[in-house]
């Protein structure tokens, strides 16, 4: 019984690495998603999310994974176009995603 | 060299005394300081290389995926600007053809291209900077500049456009060399950055 409950445990979790673990993969290389659509990470799509004092961050959920990044200037100063008001997000930055999250 | 420059480079000596003397001071102290990362016990030296993910202004951010968490960083070089493919900057005024010299009131002309610009520009807000050539003391420039965005973005705001900062850097942020009169009058500008 034991026996068998470790073997399921182990299943899970080789399923979980396939995945998106990469099965030790991404340990290499860290520019891919081994997700359920393999993809390059240079492929997203960003929508951008208005954080409290109302300045952009480009944000991307990509199923298992978020990224959020500032969006700046060509002088590196925060842009803060008033997108959305603060504390919102907006545009199609769940598009990369093919797992169901309702979150 | 003028006396006041001297002055000042006694002044940054003096400090840089000062600061040593505290640093030697420091350095027995420093004994019962820890680094950032002494208690964390799992020490790693995993190798992280990025990607490169481009957004949608052009400009680059570092991105790398770890499995089930996902890391993402602007792009910057050392002095903290980004490192973009393409511009945003959709007009830059050479302000020789839009103000006279050392005045910040808009030529008639000037403002007329202006609103024309506004008004076809399809971008949805704006970001407005001045700059200037090299003459004049670096005070005056920063409020000459400063004042020149100013009038162009009230224009902007006159015919609806939205402007979400108006900035002068004077002649601190020079587009070409400013040792001919061609480059300081490409250096007299006031850029329009589009926010799509």
């Amino acid at each position: 019984m034991t026996f068998v409950k470790t073997i399921s445990v182990l299943g899970i979790v080789a399923l979980l690495a396939g995945c998106e673990g990469g099965g030790g993969l991404v340990n290499t290389d860290k520019t891919i998603d081994y997700g359920f659509r393999s993809h390059h990470l240079s492929n997203m799509t960003a929508g951008i999310w208005i954080d409290p004092n109302g300045c952009d961050h480009w944000i991307i959920d990509d199923g298992y994974e978020g990224y959020l990044s500032q969006r700046l200037d060509p002088y590196g100063k925060p842009v803060c176009s008033e997108a959305g008001p603060p504390n919102t997000a907006v545009g199609p930055y769940k598009t990369t995603q093919t797992v169901s999250d309702t979150l | 060299m003028g006396n006041h420059a001297k002055n000042a480079r006694h002044a940054n000596a003096a400090v840089l005394a000062v600061g040593l003397a505290l640093a030697s001071v420091s350095g027995t102290v420093a004994l019962a300081q820890e680094n950032l990362f002494d208690n964390d016990g799992a020490t790693t030296n995993e190798r992280y290389a990025p990607t490169i993910w481009v957004d949608p202004d052009g400009c680059e951010h570092w991105v790398m995926d770890d499995g089930f968490e996902g890391y993402m960083s602007p792009h910057t070089n050392r002095q903290g600007i980004p490192v973009c493919n393409r511009g945003n900057v959709c007009g830059v005024m050479n302000t020789d053809q839009y103000f006279a010299t050392n005045s910040y009131r808009l030529t008639a002309g000037g403002k007329q291209n202006l609103v024309n610009f506004f008004r076809t520009a399809k971008s949805r807000a704006y970001i407005i900077v001045g700059h200037t050539d090299s003459r004049a003391s670096d005070e005056y420039n920063m409020t000459l500049s400063y004042n020149r965005a100013n009038s162009v973005a009230a224009v902007a705001a006159s015919v609806g456009a939205k402007i979400i900062d108006v900035r002068g850097y004077g002649e601190r942020v020079p587009k070409v060399s400013n040792a001919s009169a061609g480059g300081m009058a490409k250096n007299r500008r006031v850029e329009i950055i589009c926010i799509r």
